[in-house]
Order: C-alpha cells, then sequence, then structure tokens
C-alpha cells in the first residue's frame, strides 16, 4: 500500500509538472504562425518563424512541404483558411523537425518563395498552372519551347526570380512517360488458387505482360513490371518500383476470392483512406488545439512522420485514381461479360504509397470454378488485357 | 524379535508437537490468508470480495455476417452475457462471429480460427489477437479479406461505442496483410457503406 501511494505521489507530482510546464509554455513559448491571403493572380501564404531558422520546401503532388529544422520547441499557430486555392494547412513535428503541411486545390501549380525580416518569415506564393504538366509534355512542343524563356527574360520582376529550381519536379515529367504494371502476388505468396488448381499469380502475370505488349504496341509509354516472371516483390517495393520510375499510372492487377464458389463478377478498386482519415482528422484537431498543448506530436518519431506523409502520396491522386478505376471498369463490364461489381475503396497495402493515380483491377473469381476456367484462357486474358488497355487510352486522352 | 514399545510420556511428546504443528500451521495460515487480503484491498477493489456474481444479464448485439448475393455484410442479432466490461463483451462477440451464422450467412472468419486476445487502449482502439488459421485457412481474395476485415471492425464498432478503431493482430503481432491485400498495419475505422441497408 506505502508504494502505492509512492506512485500516486509521484503520479500527482508529474501531473503538477506538465502542468505548470504546460502554463509556462503557453505563456513563454515562441510560436510559429502560418496564414493565407489571395491576390489578383496568385495566392500567397506567409509563415512566420519564431526565429532566424532556414527552411526546404518540396512538393507533392498537390502538397507543398516546408521542413523546419528547429531545436527548440514552439508552437504552431495556423489562421482558418479562406482562399480560392490553398485548401489547407496541417503540420506534423517531431523532436527536431518540423513539418508544415500546404494542401492546395490541386497538384498544377508552381511556387515561388522567399525569406524575408532577416529570414524571420517565408513567403511562398502559389500560382496556378493553367495547363496540366501531361498536356504540356505531349503536344506542341515545338512551339512551345521557344516563347517560354523569352518571356522570362522579359518579365524579371522578384517574383519570378526563383522559378528554375521550383519547376524541377513538372520538367521531370518530360523524360520517357512510365506506366507501372503490377501482377498481383508471385513466387511463395501465391495468391488465391482455385478449385482446378489455377494460381491467382499466374493469372496476373499471364494478364499483364499481354497488356504491357497492348500499351507497348500502340502507346508512346515505357511499360515497368514489378515482376516479369515468377517472383517474390514485397507490397512497398511495388509502390516504391512505380515511385522511382516516376510512373504516371499505376495499375495492379489480380483475380478474386471468395468464401463461396458462388462470388462472381469483375471490379475496379482505388485506395481508401479509411484508416488514415482518422490520422487526418487528429492532425486537423491538433492543429486547432495547439495553443494548448506545446508538442502534440512527441510521441511520434521521424518514421512515423515519414509513413503519414507516403501515406498522403496516393490521398493527393485518389480523385484521379477514382475516375481511371470508373473508366476501366467500364471497359470491363463492355468486353468481359462478366457480373459488374462497379467500383470500390478500400485500404491496399499496395495502393498506399503509390504516388500517381493507382487501381486494382480484380478481374474475375478464380473461386469460382467458371471464372476459374475464363482465367485461364488466353482469349479472357487478352481481354482484360485489352480492356484495361482501352481504359488507359480514355484516361489519357482525359488528360490531354 | 523385540518389540519396540512406545511409551505414555512419547505418546504425550508426540501429541504435544503435533498440537504445535498444527496451531503454527494455523497461526502462518491465517496470516497469509490476512495479508492476500489486505494486498488485495490495496491494490483493486472491484477484486476483492470474490462476488456472488450478480447474475449476468443477457445482451443484444448485431454481428455482421458476408452474403455472397450481394457481397454486403448482413446483420444477424445475437445474445452475449453483459459484462463485466466492454472488453468481455467484445470477447464474446468476436467467437460468435467465428461460430458462424444461424440464418445462412457466411463467416468471414475460418471456423478454426481462435480469439487469442482482445483488449482496448484508452484512447478506444480495440486489438484484436487472432490465431493463424485467420490467415492459414483463409481464401486470399481481396473481397474475402474485405469481409473478414470489416465484419469484425464494424461488429464492434457498432455494438461498442468506446470503440472508435480497431487493429488486427494475428498470434500476437502485426501483419501486413492477410493475403496480400488489405493493409493491416493501421487500426480501422468501420465502414459501414460495406453493410446492407
Amino acid at each position: 500500500m506505502i508504494g502505492l501511494n509512492e506512485t500516486t505521489a509521484k503520479r500527482l507530482a508529474h501531473f503538477s509538472l506538465l502542468f505548470f510546464s504546460l502554463l509556462s509554455f503557453a505563456a513563454a513559448q515562441p510560436t510559429l504562425r502560418v496564414s493565407a491571403q489571395d491576390y489578383d493572380d496568385f495566392s500567397r501564404v506567409i509563415v512566420t518563424l519564431p526565429s532566424a531558422l532556414s527552411t526546404t520546401l518540396e512538393k507533392d503532388g498537390n502538397l507543398l512541404l516546408v521542413r523546419i529544422n528547429s531545436t527548440s520547441p514552439f508552437r504552431l499557430r495556423t489562421e482558418p483558411v479562406k482562399s480560392r486555392f490553398i485548401k489547407s494547412f496541417s503540420w506534423v513535428t517531431s523532436s527536431d523537425l518540423y513539418i508544415i503541411v500546404i494542401e492546395v486545390r490541386h497538384e498544377r501549380f508552381r511556387q515561388d518563395s522567399f525569406q524575408i525580416e532577416k529570414k524571420r518569415q517565408l513567403v511562398i506564393d502559389f500560382y496556378e498552372l493553367t495547363a496540366p504538366p501531361a498536356a504540356e509534355a505531349a503536344g506542341m512542343e515545338a512551339q512551345q519551347v521557344p516563347p517560354e524563356p523569352e518571356k522570362k527574360e522579359e518579365t524579371p520582376p522578384a517574383v519570378e526570380a526563383a522559378l528554375p529550381p521550383v519547376e524541377g519536379s513538372p520538367a521531370a515529367a518530360k523524360g520517357i512517360r512510365t506506366i507501372v504494371i503490377d501482377p498481383g502476388h508471385g513466387g511463395l505468396e501465391v495468391g488465391a488458387k482455385g478449385k482446378f488448381g489455377t494460381l491467382e499469380k499466374d493469372v496476373t502475370l499471364a494478364i499483364s505482360l499481354r497488356l504491357k505488349a497492348l500499351i507497348e504496341k500502340n502507346l508512346a509509354f515505357h511499360v515497368e513490371l514489378t515482376r516479369d516472371r515468377d517472383m517474390d516483390v514485397t507490397l512497398e517495393n511495388r509502390a516504391a518500383i512505380a515511385n522511382n520510375h516516376r510512373a504516371e499510372l499505376f495499375i495492379s492487377i489480380h483475380a478474386n476470392s471468395s468464401y463461396r464458389r458462388n462470388a462472381n463478377g469483375s471490379e475496379t478498386f482505388f485506395l481508401s483512406l479509411n484508416a488514415t482519415d482518422e490520422e487526418a482528422r487528429r492532425l486537423a484537431y491538433l492543429e486547432n488545439n495547439s495553443a494548448d498543448l506545446d508538442k502534440p506530436l512527441a510521441t511520434e518519431n521521424k518514421d512515423d512522420i515519414m509513413m503519414i506523409l507516403w501515406d498522403m502520396a496516393q490521398s493527393a491522386y485518389l480523385k484521379q485514381s477514382q475516375r481511371l478505376a470508373e473508366i476501366i471498369q467500364d471497359e470491363l463490364n463492355s468486353l468481359l461479360g462478366t457480373k459488374d461489381r462497379g467500383i470500390k475503396q478500400a485500404p491496399f497495402k499496395v495502393l498506399t504509397g503509390v504516388a500517381c493515380p493507382a487501381v486494382l483491377v480484380e478481374a474475375a473469381f478464380i473461386s469460382n470454378p467458371e471464372e476459374e476456367r475464363d482465367l485461364v484462357q488466353e482469349a479472357f486474358q487478352e481481354n482484360v488485357a485489352q480492356a484495361i488497355y482501352r481504359g488507359l487510352v480514355s484516361y489519357i486522352k482525359l488528360l490531354s | 524379535m523385540k518389540k519396540r514399545r512406545i511409551t505414555p510420556a512419547q505418546w504425550t511428546l508426540f501429541g504435544l508437537s503435533l498440537i504445535v504443528v498444527l496451531v503454527l500451521a494455523a497461526v502462518l495460515f491465517r496470516g497469509e490468508r490476512g495479508e492476500g487480503v489486505k494486498s488485495t484491498v490495496g491494490m483493486s477493489p472491484p477484486e476483492s470480495p470474490p462476488e456472488p456474481a450478480p447474475a449476468r444479464e443477457a445482451k443484444t448485439v448485431l454481428l455482421f455476417f458476408l452474403s455472397e448475393d450481394d457481397s454486403l455484410l448482413h446483420p444477424e442479432q445475437r445474445e452475449i452475457l453483459s459484462g463485466p466490461s466492454i472488453v468481455e463483451e467484445a470477447e464474446q462477440a468476436v467467437e460468435e462471429l467465428i461460430r458462424g451464422s444461424d440464418k445462412g450467412y457466411v463467416s468471414p472468419l475460418p471456423p478454426e480460427t481462435k480469439l487469442r486476445q482482445l483488449f482496448v487502449t484508452k484512447d478506444g482502439v480495440a486489438f484484436v489477437d487472432l490465431s493463424r488459421e485467420i490467415m492459414e485457412k483463409h481464401p486470399s481474395g481481396s473481397s474475402a479479406e474485405l469481409a473478414t476485415v470489416y465484419s469484425i471492425v464494424n461488429t464492434l464498432a457498432y455494438n461498442f461505442k468506446p470503440i472508435k478503431k480497431v487493429f488486427i493482430l494475428v498470434e500476437g503481432s502485426e501483419k501486413e496483410t492477410l493475403g496480400g491485400h488489405i493493409n493491416l498495419s493501421q487500426p480501422f475505422v468501420p465502414l459501414y457503406s460495406l453493410n446492407a441497408k
């Protein structure tokens, strides 16, 4: 009992210590503020730093990440965002790294930044790009290239000065354009098994190879497979292959399976953030209540931060992934004659980290004996590949 | 042969020592028990009296099973015993899910599966630790995995208010997926769009 009293007393002491330290932090702790304001042709975000700190910017889809290294803790305050172009602010932090996540309404923007007030204010101007980067890369390059540098030379106000480093990422899209196809499962991981012994990993590879051939024959895209033979590839590596090749589209190919043999049909999935939505809400909550908390995410280490941001990679492409899923599902319906199971959202591991529009196609049910017979037929495999190919063509047309 | 006789004096000595031993044992035993009771009182009140178990009442929960006709989760009423805490109730709900449907729906948890442990953290995350059969006997398709995960998640979150999220463990540890599809490395919030209307 004495022991218990001691721990109670210790806890009380800890609580009061925490309480007073929170109070003193609230009174004295330096604050970082973030605000947004719209101008005629751009939106300006001002980050007021507690001291002269260096910052680095990184564009990730429709997000701009502002990294701030600081060993001394500070609170973060954000004003409610009322901007036609800036959607929201959120932030994550660990012991000595703060990341402010600026969410922009879409990814077609370029930003221009400079630090003023002896590096105590970071000003970031967001300009909306009218043409999607894909269209820029695809057409009329001969005509577009000359006017651009001239324009830069004619109008060299402070705003335009920082353009070259900023344009780094859209420029990368001008290289070879890549689609990554992911044949589900492989190696020891055989996937679902049919009644007649068909293995999901074999069906997915066969369809993927056909799809690759179709694309490379007819489109100006390079196709990268996450595996081109029967081998193990981790789910994380599949996403990493897509990101390392700067894939513009990611298609994961699977064959479905359920408990009873009557389950049948084709469906296309895109990622749901059911689990990470909650994290997003938590971040939003912390952001709004940061006045009362000195280091709200102190328990999280940098790996967790990277995980959250990694998850955001696909979250930036959900709308496009949904559109891609709809288009592919329509083609599957018209070519396969299978039951239309529609498009669905689910937290698929393989899609989580992919930084481009990404879908997962379930061609048919290997657990349904009739569909299992279909799945091993070359004609059916070719139809699945053809349907996905047609979907990709319409989607790419939509972009340009 | 010479028989050894036990003298009356020896009898008395034996009897006395027996009494001493008995008394000592009784005192020690009482003392031990006394201490035991004291420490229970000091530690956690609910456990102290072995309460005459206030006959646990029945409680109705809704279990969500899979229908292969529409691939949705359908509710089915089931009686479980109430209390003493939601942990025991949640355990029964998961065990009933494994036991299966009375209405002909599919239980997306293989019948060989055992619930190893279930606990709920203060911030409302239920950790459901299942035996290896949940993976080994699983048909391993996207639809099957979705049904497995969300029959557990939706059942627990629907019936037990304090449970906000569910983290599924297999044999005590975190798994990436059940069979290569649905991400198990994060806690799930319920997805009621998978429930039949």
